[in-house]
């Protein structure tokens, strides 16, 4: 999927190990398998990966809801119900409406075996571990004639291999601290990242977030294990430069930090190279999760 | 010559706006620059909810207020309408009053996206709520609409009557995991289509409902957020937090049904998906949102 040449050999989205498949006209689906390089502190995928996955999907549904135009994420919300464990975790989006300028759809993340099935036992219509939503703004008629191998009325699959991660997910985007306290966090802009218009993905843009938010709760004091369950997050501006920086808000939440107690965050996303453009606006909700690991019994 | 609606930023009549008390005041820009829109509304008892403050759908009806109007202004002669709320909710508790402040994030040719901040200003302006909002701009035909800048309007006067929020908006529960609204003139807005706060406002109180059916269902029948349809409780006790609210295409006839879905939660949360359809319309799909509904 996506412009010729599109991902290149070493790629996020192929490290991941994303297999995509399109079922119907208006159906997506797309599987990673759940290994710890994506865990988040409760055992489940990361908010971020899963906010990858489903940009993916609602991406190649978009895609050929809105051939010939071009089209781009305007806003992606993510909220995860239960941890997704997996052994794989599939995305299934759908269009729920298509306008003239933008198109809507809605996505579950769902644990599945390795053949597809539901992970859960007995679990034919279970409910989704997270649920995602997707606004994609049209463009007219520019859309790439190599932007896609899937025709609108032929089921497809694509897949996209690589060697695989070799450490935790964060590790590969290479961030740095910032900030005048080091509170903040910086993201070099590199091929690796980019999606097949040259712009960072906006999943990654999201696991950006995610991070600077968890740094933001854990500085911001409370117990260790902060897992981010809700993302909203709205795209304003491509970031094509780099670095990208965060700016966060820690704004309060329930309780002093206890298990189970809830923070709340707005990141802003800046493009250094760019003079400081802000590109994206992320609005986090998370949950402490327990102690640190190395506190635990 | 089109209809010329004459306002300083608040409409005529018993409306929405006037329901919530909500005071409005512009923030100039500096020399090029956009203007910023704050607003403050008090709070009155019959409008809280079971966190003990505001219910979310009515604080969401003021963020559609501000948040629209700020999008309005910054692309007039052509004018807007909301296409989605995404709303982070930090308290639900409040003393009262909220302060709102909305800025601009961005301005396109088609779209204007606004991010809100809500404060709870008698109880040292402690974060409440972080809110993003899209509009879509377009074009008002024959409606001219002319505000005198800076907008500023005092706050409305408290009601003789006052009115829960269910009751004002219209909202009756139906079976199960269903409820509804009356589409009545006073939720109208100046284009005659439903209120986005109303949507905002029918999509707490039925979320809080669908998760206490689906507790009912628990006891009595499958509990999967959908049976349980002779059920016709209320959500006391529970409290709308988090809200993503999509407007997919007006309401113009009404009534309109919310039918929601529980689909599960965890650490004392429960997120609904709420979809929202105009019954006079062919029982088209307008809205579609989600809630995390949790206990107060």
């Amino acid at each position: 999927m996506g412009a010729a040449g599109y991902p290149p050999a070493r790629h996020l989205l192929s490290d991941l190990g994303i297999e995509a498949e399109s079922i119907a006209e208006s159906d997506t689906l797309a599987r990673i398998r759940a290994t710890p390089h994506i865990a988040a502190a409760d055992g489940g995928v990361r908010a971020g990966v899963l906010a990858t996955l489903v940009d993916l999907v609602g991406g190649s549904e978009a895609m050929r809801a809105a051939r010939p135009d071009r089209m781009v994420t305007a806003d992606l919300t993510l909220q995860i119900v239960r941890p997704a464990v997996g052994p794989f975790v599939e995305g299934r989006g759908r269009v729920v409406r298509r306008g003239r300028t933008t198109l809507v759809i809605e996505a579950g993340v769902f644990d599945v075996s390795g053949d597809g099935s539901e992970a859960t036992a007995g679990a034919e219509h279970a409910p989704p571990a997270a649920w995602a939503t997707m606004t994609f703004a049209i463009h007219a008629g520019n859309q790439s004639k190599a932007s896609g191998d899937e025709g609108p009325q032929l089921p497809a699959r694509w897949s996209f291999t690589g060697a695989g991660l070799e450490g935790p997910v964060v590790d590969a985007l290479s961030l740095s601290e910032a900030g005048v306290d080091g509170d903040e966090v910086s993201m070099p802009v590199r091929e690796y990242l980019l999606n097949s218009f040259g712009a960072v993905q906006g999943g990654v843009m999201a696991l950006l977030g995610e991070v600077a938010a968890i740094r933001g709760f854990e500085r911001a004091g409370g117990l260790g294990g902060v897992v981010v369950t809700d993302l909203q997050v709205a795209y304003l501006a491509t970031g094509r430069v780099g670095p990208i920086v965060s700016r966060t808000m820690v704004r309060g939440g329930d309780g002093p930090g206890a298990a189970g107690s809830r923070r709340n965050a707005v990141i802003e996303l800046v493009d250094e190279g760019e003079g400081g453009r802000l590109t994206t606006v992320i609005n986090v909700g998370a949950v402490f999760s327990g102690p640190p690991a190395g506190d635990r019994p | 010559m089109g209809d010329v609606i004459r306002t300083d930023g608040a409409v005529p009549g018993r409306n929405v706006g006037e329901y919530f008390r909500l005071q409005r005041w512009e923030i100039p820009s500096a020399p090029g620059g956009l203007p910023e829109l704050a607003g403050r509304t008090p709070v009155d008892d019959h409008q809280r909810g079971a966190g003990g403050g505001l219910r979310t759908g009515g604080l969401l009806t003021s963020v559609d207020s501000i948040g629209g109007m700020l999008s309005g202004l910054s692309v007039q002669p052509q004018w807007i309408v909301t296409t989605s709320i995404m709303a982070s909710i930090s308290r639900l508790s409040h003393r009262g009053p909220l302060r709102l402040r909305a800025r601009v994030l961005r301005r396109g040719r088609n779209a204007v996206v606004t991010g809100l901040d809500v404060v709870d200003e008698g109880d040292r302006d402690l974060p409440v709520a972080s809110v993003t909002m899209t509009s879509a701009v377009l074009d008002p035909g024959g409606m001219e609409l002319h505000f005198d800048r800076p907008i500023h309007s005092a706050m409305p006067p408290p009601a003789a009557d006052p009115q829960g929020i269910e009751e004002f908006f219209g909202i009756e529960p139906g079976r199960g995991a269903v409820t509804r609204l009356d589409l009545a003139d006073h939720l109208r807005n100046p284009w005659g289509i439903l209120h986005g706060g109303a949507v905002a406002a029918l999509a707490d109180v039925a979320a809080c409902r669908a998760v206490a059916a689906d507790r009912a269902g628990g006891r009595d029948g499958p509990g999967d957020g959908t049976a349980n349809g002779d059920w016709r409780g209320d959500g006391g006790g529970l409290a709308a937090g988090d809200m993503v609210i999509h407007y997919l295409r007006p309401s113009r006839v009404g009534p309109v049904e919310a039918r929601c879905r529980v689909l599960g939660g965890r650490d004392g949360r429960t997120l609904v998906r709420v979809a929202v359809y105009d019954l006079g319309a062919d029982h088209r799909l307008v809205d579609l949102a989600s809630v995390a509904v949790v206990d107060a």
